[in-house]
């Protein structure tokens, strides 16, 4: 069953959008949203968990609208996983927990420690005194305190060292509870996701099965992010770039937001692509044939 | 004073200390014309302290050993002697350079006030050239740092080192807080100017991936120790400490 569903979705701050005509559904195995600063992830974020209305478009949980659910218990079902500056500095972290817990329940700090791999004992702690990562088994620990249904993960790992990172990795991999990972990290999506969406510009360019979307991009700009990834030992990451040497990181504003910095742009691409069928994914680029036989 | 056998840096018994308690111990660094070398390491590795001290830049710490910059023994050197090479022969890219440029000065002025502090001719042509180098239009100089992205940032500091004509610049996590994208334009720069202008690269990261694909050699530390070092693709490949193990199974 799809767990929440955007539909058309456009989202934005005042009157400007960033977020632009966005349909994605959440079910099982994972879902990643990839996409570099500016892309629009995190607000698509804040309106999976209900704290952005969108300009047009429905965003649907469990069937039943956002705009009409119970959002007390919608809150308690999709609980947000951001990075660990989420925690109040003054407040020891069993505390932290224990206040998203029903009263009758407060014994339960120490397992939930003890779930996330965290000693009981450190309940007693005050959020400096723990290491970095430390503090996001706490933010996850509290997460899962409410018994959610679904983890919003927002670059749950970016500001770790790479040890702790595969550590909560695994953490996370072991979790029973469904995700919706936003990251710019191409690695931990495919560790932690069957199913991807790659956004740019506020658009989705590229959605399918996270492995296939890696192995073999139909879109240019997933080509770009692939290749800019450095591989140990591999060749020094490659730009992309337009022919003449351009690498614009300003999105267009008409047609195809990419085609400023797309090496196989072409005069078509003036016209906004729109999203098709392509070898079992969708597709925003109209040379999408073209770049998945490169 | 001349750069002596090509080495740019040269490091020897470096041990740096705060309030007593070691925080980086290097018994050798060198880093020739053209070479890049790689500082790795987590979070309170004493990575970052050492490329620091390399400068003089570490504040109230107790430093001994031998550390010559372009040919300057820094950890004697008049506060003069030390300001001729920091900024112009040897320059520092740190993780956010946004953070380092004046707010309210506008990029021209900033770089016109750095070559006349270093006695360079602040001509339209030098800044033209020296933007030209790493791929910015001469249209940034009008900007403030605010209306630049982290990637043009990074860019500007390096061209800055460039116009300045810097033999080694010393980066500190130069393209972490970057896109992917946008690093790989960062390190394609840096690459085109050690190939075409000999420049030496000490580089202090934490990725070992993006490592591997610019050093030629690396340094592993842990807790202010070097528990490895040697060729880059050895070191990667091969390596014999458990912590470098450690680091490269944990890659994502």
């Amino acid at each position: 069953m799809t767990m929440l569903r955007a539909e058309r979705v456009t989202l934005g701050y005042g009157r400007r959008p960033v977020v632009h005509d966005v349909s994605l559904d959440i079910t099982g195995g994972g879902v990643g949203l990839i996409g570099e600063s500016g892309s629009g992830k995190t607000t698509l974020a804040r309106a999976f968990l209900g704290l952005l209305s969108p300009i047009s478009g429905n965003i649907w949980y469990r069937g039943q609208n956002l705009k009409k659910a119970d959002l007390r218990a919608f809150r308690k079902d999709v609980q947000p996983v951001f990075q660990a500056e989420a925690l109040d500095p003054r407040m020891r972290v069993g505390r932290s927990i224990a206040e998203a817990l029903p009263r009758t329940a407060r014994a339960r700090v120490g397992e939930l420690l003890e779930q996330v791999g965290l000693d009981p004992a450190l309940a007693d702690r005050r959020p400096h005194q723990l290491s970095g990562g430390q503090r996001q088994r706490v933010v996850i620990a509290r997460a899962l305190a409410v018994g959610p249904r679904l983890l919003i993960l927002d670059e749950p790992t970016s500001a770790l060292d790479v040890t702790v990172q595969a550590r909560i990795l695994d953490l996370l991999a072991s979790l029973e509870t469904e995700r919706l990972l936003i990251t710019h990290n191409l690695a931990v999506v495919e560790r932690l996701c069957r199913t991807s969406h790659v956004l740019f510009a506020g658009r989705v360019v590229e959605s399918g099965p996270t492995s296939e979307l890696l192995a073999n991009p139909a879109h240019p700009y997933t080509r770009a992010l692939r290749d800019a990834v450095p591989k140990l030992g591999g060749a020094p990451p490659e730009a992309a770039s337009a022919p003449g040497g351009r690498t614009e990181a300003v999105p267009a504003a008409t047609g195809c937001p990419f085609r400023l910095r797309c090496p196989l742009a072409v005069p078509a691409c003036e016209q906004a692509p729109v999203a098709r069928d392509v070898a079992g994914r969708q597709v925003a680029c109209h040379r999408a044939e073209d770049v998945l036989s490169i | 004073m001349s750069t002596q056998g090509g080495q740019v840096i040269e490091v020897r018994d470096l041990q740096v200390r705060y309030g007593g308690r070691l925080v980086a111990d290097v018994p050798e660094l060198d880093v020739g014309a053209g070479e890049c070398v790689a500082i790795v390491g987590e979070s309170g590795s004493g990575k970052s302290t050492t490329l620091l001290s390399l400068l003089g830049l570490t504040e109230n710490a107790e430093i001994s050993g031998q550390v010559r910059v372009c040919g300057v023994d820094v950890l004697t050197a008049s506060p003069k002697a030390l300001r001729q090479i920091r900024g112009a022969r040897a320059a520092l890219v740190m993780q956010s350079p946004q953070a380092a440029l004046s707010p309210a000065t506008r990029l021209g002025v900033l770089m016109r006030r750095a070559l006349k502090l270093h006695g360079r001719p602040a001509t339209d042509e030098v800044m033209a050239r020296a933007l030209e180098t790493v791929v910015l239009d001469r249209e940034i100089l009008r900007r403030y740092p605010h209306e630049i992205s982290g990637g043009q940032a990074q860019r500007f500091a390096i061209a800055l080192a460039i116009a300045l004509g810097a033999e080694v610049v010393l980066a500190d996590e130069p393209t972490s807080a970057l896109d992917v994208t946008v690093q790989a334009e960062v390190v394609g720069v840096l690459r085109r100017l050690r190939a075409e202008r000999d420049l030496a690269l000490l580089l202090v990261s934490h990725d070992l991936a993006l490592v591997s694909t610019i050093a030629d050699r690396v340094l592993v530390m842990k807790d202010g120790a070097v528990v490895e070092s040697g060729p880059a693709a050895e070191v990667l490949a091969e390596p014999s400490h458990p912590y470098t193990r450690e680091l490269l199974e944990a890659l994502p």
